[in-house]
């Protein structure tokens, strides 16, 4: 915008040197934006030449399968982040509400119309208890959530009786099985959930109190923010899209149980970090997870054709977890904020 | 002089054993500028997050045009029209200069979709944050990051967004602190002319010269009680500095305070 001068001798020398480095910072946030693209085209090459199944659209529709289910999760956990919250228990939520939805639809015999609300009630219900725990009680989300991971997990095998309660109905399994114009429709609900929160985030008054309070909470409260109740929200949108994620999974896996999902948290937070999303709060983006998303599960994927073994999956994407945050750490030192706001 | 705009009465604050307010009264009138002065620890911050809501005193009321209002939070004080520029840290480093002007009251498309979602009129809002700017002369981009503005750009956007909310009362504490000569008196001069367009405000510093020369009234806290209740033009820094001291010795002539 306009370059109104100031004739003040030191500050305007200030304001000169804090408009060029306005113009550095630009430059660097479209850099990261570019740079996560490009990362994620190398990626894509690499495999492509090291593997002649890759690039086949039935490799990438799986892909596309693989990523919609952890992005929704991501996606929700974005929203804590911002806020300078966590949130742990996604994989367990994930689980939990498709053993809800299990239980409820397979062996009680409900409905799927009503089997679907009942899962996500839960999950909603269990973000909003770990949230409550956090804004009203001041237990930091790390151990609130923490908490509601083992609780969640716990529940869900009970339920099931540590078994797969399987055996869903046709249009409970079309949830994750079936395709729209040929696209999976978990793909399509991914997309869905990308554009509704992006929205939010960047459009609502909502969203600009999510960055508010994850950017500096004192201020916020003195703007008569209610912060603890914009996290406590946070929380429970993250249930929802965990609630989201468990039923797509349990019903492209045809079962609940309480192991499905429950691995999904290192995938989520390396996906959010990847993507700029600030563990300090105040920064980050929808969209940026979801390019982190399809970065993780492009890697897990290319590895098992190139017959990596599973458990390098997991080393590798602790190892990018870590260069990612200290990415993080020096853009904080060099008081750079992320990108795509 | 007309009818007080913001009253405090018996106003009271104790955290644990230490006692940071006691029994203190004020009153401003519309137009006037009260200067509130004390030592490091003297009460005045507290005094300033009751009356902004921030903090609930033990003991006290608050009148606003006479009429004794409930501001147990802050967006109770803002409805109110009480302003306040927070000492250095009113401003959200992640958010740009129109987010934190509008903050938490932010302009929605006026249309039923709008009003429902609460969908943000960027446009607007950045369109008028440039015409307050513009107007009060604070040279800032509406759009850049609050993280990329120098220390005096901060503080004059933060006393521009007080200008432009502020109905009936503005607190500034220490609004000129780590400013420059030339942005110092920017602030002053925001200061009379806040209290030209009939607006009461109370401005702390430490700076005597700035306190005598905006200062209609000037209210002196030591250990969390009003000691003093000055008319300016009647009054010397000399004085004050006594009160806030509580003794004739440590004063140095007028040119106390940094």
């Amino acid at each position: 915008m306009s370059e109104r001068t100031e004739s003040a001798p030191g500050p305007a020398s200030g304001l000169l040197e804090g408009s060029r480095r306005w113009a550095l910072v630009r430059l660097r946030r479209s850099f990261r934006v570019l740079g996560l693209v490009l990362a994620l085209a190398v990626i894509w090459v690499f495999f492509a030449i090291r593997s002649e199944y890759f690039f086949t659209s039935d490799n990438i529709l799986n892909i596309l399968l693989q990523a919609s289910n952890i992005g929704i999760v991501a996606a929700g956990l974005t929203v804590v982040v911002i806020t300078a919250e966590i949130d742990l228990s996604v994989g367990s939520l994930e689980a939990l509400a498709g053993a809800i939805a299990a239980i409820v639809i397979i062996r009680e015999g409900v409905p799927v119309a009503i089997g679907i609300p009942a899962g996500l009630a839960v999950s909603v219900l269990a973000g909003a208890i770990s949230g409550v725990l956090t804004a009203k009680l001041k237990v930091v989300s790390f151990v609130s959530t923490l908490a509601m991971l083992g609780i969640a997990q716990g529940t869900a095998f009970l339920l099931t009786n540590g078994q797969s309660v399987y055996g869903f109905p046709e249009s409970y399994r079309a949830i994750g099985t079936s395709k729209i114009i040929g696209i999976p429709t978990p793909a399509v609900i991914a997309l869905g959930v990308f554009i509704a929160l992006h929205l939010m985030l960047t459009r609502t008054k909502l969203g600009l109190k999510m960055f508010a309070v994850g950017g500096n909470a004192e201020a916020a409260a003195y703007a008569g923010i209610k912060v603890g109740r914009i996290k406590l929200y946070a929380l429970m949108l993250s249930g929802l899209t965990a609630g989201i994620g468990g039923l797509i999974l349990s019903s492209r896996l045809d079962a609940g149980n309480g192991l499905f999902g429950a691995g999904d948290l290192l995938g989520a937070v390396a996906a959010v970090v990847i993507g700029g999303t600030s563990l300090f709060g105040g920064v980050g983006s929808i969209w940026g997870t979801a390019t982190g998303v399809l970065i993780i599960v492009t890697i897990a994927n290319g590895m098992v054709l190139l017959n990596v073994p599973d458990f390098w999956q997991q080393i590798v994407v602790g190892w990018i977890i870590i260069a990612a945050v200290m990415l993080d750490q020096l853009a904080k030192s060099a008081r750079l904020p992320g990108f795509l706001r | 002089m007309s009818e007080a705009v913001l009253t405090v009465r018996g106003f009271g604050k104790s955290y644990g054993a230490v006692r940071a307010l006691e029994d203190v009264s004020l009153e401003v009138r519309r137009g006037e500028v009260l200067g509130l002065v004390g030592d490091n620890g003297a009460g005045k911050t507290t005094l300033v997050k009751c009356i902004a809501g921030v903090l609930e005193p033990d003991t006290g009321e608050i009148a606003v045009d006479g009429t004794v209002r409930d501001v147990h939070t802050a967006e109770a004080a803002r409805a109110l029209g009480i302003e306040v520029v927070h000492q250095s840290l009113s401003l959200i480093d992640t958010l740009d200069v129109t987010q934190n002007f509008f903050l938490n009251r932010e302009l929605v498309y006026e249309n039923w979709l709008g009003r429902r979602l609460r969908w943000l009129n960027r446009r607007a809002m950045y369109r008028q944050t440039g015409e307050v700017l513009d107007e009060l002369g604070v040279a800032a981009d509406p759009q850049r990051l609050a993280a990329y503005l120098s220390g005096g750009q901060r503080q004059m956007i933060a006393v521009a967004r007080a200008m432009k909310w502020g109905r009936h009362i503005v607190i500034m504490d220490e609004p000129a602190a780590a400013l420059g000569v030339r942005q110092a008196q920017q602030i002053l001069d925001f200061v009379r002319l806040l209290a030209s367009r009939g607006i009461a405000v109370i401005l702390i510093s430490h700076n005597m010269q700035h306190v005598l020369a905006v200062t209609d009234r000037i209210v002196v806290l030591r250990a969390g009680r009003k000691v003093g209740d000055l008319v300016t033009s009647k009054t010397s820094g000399r004085e004050i500095v006594t009160l806030i001291t509580g003794s004739e010795l440590a004063v140095p002539g007028e040119e106390v305070g940094v």
